[in-house]
């Protein structure tokens, strides 16, 4: 089962869409972690992730290998499913 | 009695022997520490019977005042006692000094101008931890909490960076110089004034001055020399700024060179100065080819390295690498001639800007980002003139072993180290504009000069720097694990330098101060805490130290870098370091130690260029070692304790200490420790060279 990590800001543009996945992805049973970069774990984990735009968006296999990524931008619910499902 | 009647006779602060007169006690007291009248008589009186008792014939200023204090501290006046107290060292210290060099700056030679520098810097850290912080930041200072750096110059801001547009455009007209010159008209003249003004400007700062890109401003005094000119220009550059042992205290003007090979996007179209200080109707976009002919010249004179082939140690020439770096045409070919300068000599810094970054470097790692307000100063150069007021470095271990495990309680630590390290800012703020305000009849006359409307230094932009040190220990201490041990151990060492980043920002808004990160060299601070960290928090500190104890080589892993020892190979290093880099906005280095390997100078360009593509690193610095034989003259590659040519133990080893080179000699005890541990890249880049795959 794969992982999906979310790296938003409160005030970022786009970060709202960002939120909005998540919610669908739960909706749907997929594991989700959504990080806040205003916050010291989330800006570690965004550091980590070399995370230089916001919202990003990072898909993982078990192994924690990356299966998906989108940077500075939201993608569509079916894109993160089909990421996971190739993990 | 009567102080008539004493056969006494004081030696005087003044060089003069006096008669012994006890109203001067009393003068003094009201002056200095301002009780009343009857204390001071009553004092003065207590002094006297205690000399007179003592059969003394002569007796000192400094003794007569240290009585003084005695009799304060009886009459419980403990802050009169401070504003009385005498600044100065035991004759012991002093002829210690004379004889003995001082390892705490690998800059400063021995000698009698080095001996006077430090006697300066003893006493004015001594002034500075008693009158300019207050108590608890000075006793933080002293007791390893937190180190002020550079405290004997605290009456001047730290690092700066600068623009030769300055000169260019106005002279060299500085306050009460016995003469003013006018703009340059020739090349070497503009040289001769650049180096003239550095060295004023090492008298009003404490650290490095770092000169932004001065192979473009130099350019349109280029026009007309034949290639062979510009080399001579080239090397009386490097030359000068690496032969002034005659500079304040004997040590080289800690100088940075930025350097590019395209024009930046935020110079081309930026009118240029030419010679006698007018505009040339060029922009600097005009001048890529001046500008790109001086800087290759100037490879060319790291590369051939100094009358006995060794690397200069100053100017470090840091050349920045941009997107549009490598969309300029003969990159390829310069990238090619600057890795092999870093190979053979190891002079070159890569200093990486990416997207729209645009950066001044100097010092070790120190960087000056541009912002919006910079980049509008960019159309008039010479109003690019930065400074850091000063750097306070915070002792990271030591809040591990405070903190005993607890995660809350050591972030709390780190909230608390941090303020007070705001608190420090502040204090020396405040002292720095107090001496400002005199103007140009003011200690700091140099910096208020006003040639273009505004002071300068311009405070507005002044930033202050909050370092950190042995972050790798921290995490040890904590969790048991190193930074390069575990995933988990380097993202708790993320979090860790999260936190600081985001105080940082808040503190910046809080105070409208411009407060940041900057990984902190800690030539010495690295030792200086694990020393007293031994002292303090044994045996955890025993278990934590680098280096050997039993010799008393210890020190802390310098900022958040990693274990140094650790066996790794370059790539994983500089990719890892390179995770904090974006959080750490005043400037990072990851360093390459390669030990006796002589990279090809593709393995080099090609590392360069993934470094750039694939990770954050802000900038790197590959370290060749060197012994040169002080018989025969020879340098050999690596480490020696013999000359491989004539076998004389007569050498020197030279190398990089922390952000410059140097040689091993003068180094501190922690450094050396360090030295022993580096792990190098040998077998890696040996086997680069042929197989040219990173």
């Amino acid at each position: 089962m794969g992982l999906v990590k979310i790296f938003y800001k409160d005030d970022c543009p786009k970060c709202p869409l960002a939120k909005q996945l998540r919610d669908k992805l739960e909706e749907r049973n997929v594991n989700v972690l959504a990080y806040n970069v205003g916050t010291a774990d989330g800006l570690a984990e965004a550091s980590f992730y070399s995370v230089m735009s916001l919202p990003t968006v990072v898909v993982e296999d078990a192994m924690e290998n990356g299966v998906g990524e989108w940077r500075g931008d939201v993608p569509k619910v079916e894109e993160v499913l089909t990421a996971i499902q190739s993990a | 009695m009567e102080t008539t009647d004493l056969n006494l006779f004081v030696r005087t602060s003044e060089e003069t022997i006096s008669d012994w007169d006890r109203s001067k006690i009393v003068d003094a007291l009201m002056r200095e520490t301002m009780i009343d009248r009857d204390t001071a008589m009553s004092i003065s009186r207590g002094v006297e019977d205690l000399i007179m008792k003592s059969g003394i014939k002569v007796v000192t200023a400094p003794l007569i005042r240290e009585l003084v204090n005695a009799k304060l501290i009886e009459k419980g006046l403990e802050s009169a006692r401070k504003m009385h107290t005498r600044l100065g060292m035991p004759i012991y210290d002093v002829d210690s000094l004379i004889l003995h060099p001082n390892k705490e700056n690998a800059n400063v030679p021995h000698g009698p101008e080095a001996t006077n520098l430090t006697l300066a810097e003893r006493i004015k850290k001594e002034f500075a931890l008693l009158s300019v912080f207050s108590q608890d930041v000075s006793d933080a200072h002293m007791n390893g909490d937190i180190h002020l750096h550079d405290l004997g110059f605290v009456d001047r801001p730290y690092c700066s960076g600068q623009s030769l547009e300055y000169i260019k455009k106005f002279g060299l007209n500085l306050p009460h110089s016995l003469s003013m010159a006018k703009p340059a008209k020739h090349a070497e003249v503009l040289l001769a004034h650049l180096v003239k003004f550095a060295a004023a400007l090492q008298s009003n700062f404490a650290g490095a001055i770092g000169w932004d890109a001065i192979n473009i401003f130099f350019a349109p005094y280029l026009e007309g020399m034949n290639d062979n000119e510009v080399k001579q220009l080239a090397q009386m550059l490097i030359f000068e700024f690496s032969q002034q042992a005659v500079a304040r205290g004997g040590q080289a003007i800690f100088t940075d060179i930025n350097l590019y090979w395209e024009i930046p996007k935020h110079f081309i179209d930026v009118a240029a100065i030419g010679p006698g200080g007018t505009f040339t109707g060029k922009t600097y976009g005009e001048y890529e080819r001046e500008a790109q002919r001086f800087v290759w010249k100037l490879f060319e004179v790291f590369k051939d390295g100094d009358g006995a082939g060794r690397p200069f140690f100053f100017p470090k020439p840091l050349v920045h690498v941009t997107e549009k770096f490598f969309k300029t045409e003969g990159h390829k070919e310069f990238l090619d001639h600057i890795s092999d300068v870093a190979s053979d000599k190891g002079n070159t810094y890569f200093v990486f800007d990416r997207g729209d970054t645009a950066k001044i470097s100097e010092c070790c790692r120190l960087s000056f980002k541009l912002d919006e307000f910079d980049l509008l100063d960019a159309k008039e150069p010479w109003r690019m003139r930065y400074s850091a007021l000063q750097n306070v470095s915070i002792n990271l271990p030591r809040l591990a072993y405070l903190a005993k495990g607890d995660d809350t309680r050591l972030f709390n630590l780190i909230t608390e180290r941090f303020l007070l390290t705001v608190k420090a800012h502040k204090e020396k703020r405040a002292f720095i504009e107090r001496l400002l305000s005199s103007g140009e009849d003011g200690p700091l006359s140099l910096l208020t000069m006003n040639r273009d409307g505004m002071s300068y230094l311009r405070m507005n932009r002044a930033s202050h720097l909050v370092g950190m040190v042995g972050l790798n220990e921290m995490v040890q201490i904590h969790s048991g694990e190193e930074m390069h041990d575990s995933k988990k151990g380097l993202k708790f060492g993320l979090k860790a330098i999260a936190h600081m980043k985001l105080l940082a920002d808040r503190m910046k808004r809080q105070e409208n101060m411009r407060l940041v990160l900057e990984q902190t060299p800690a030539e010495s601070t690295s030792y200086r805490f694990a020393k007293l960290d031994l002292h303090y928090f044994s045996p955890a500190s025993g278990r934590a130290v680098k280096g050997d104890i039993a010799s008393g080589e210890v020190y802390y892993t310098n900022s958040t870098h990693l274990n140094v020892g650790a066996p790794m190979n370059p790539i994983e290093r500089v990719t890892n370091e390179g995770l904090f880099h974006p959080l750490i906005e005043a400037g990072s280095i990851s360093h390459v130690w390669m030990g006796e390997s002589m990279p090809s100078k593709g393995a080099i360009a090609d590392f360069v260029t993934k470094t750039f593509r694939y990770t954050l690193s802000d900038q790197i610095a590959f370290s060749p070692e060197f012994t040169v034989c002080n018989q025969c003259s020879h340098t050999s590659r690596g480490l020696a304790e013999t000359c491989p040519r004539c076998n004389s133990e007569d050498v020197d080893g030279i190398t990089r200490i922390t952000g410059y080179f140097t040689k091993v000699s003068s180094w501190n005890k922690g450094k050396l420790g360090e030295l022993k541990q580096r792990y190098r890249n040998n077998e890696y880049f040996s086997e680069e060279q042929e197989r040219k795959v990173i």
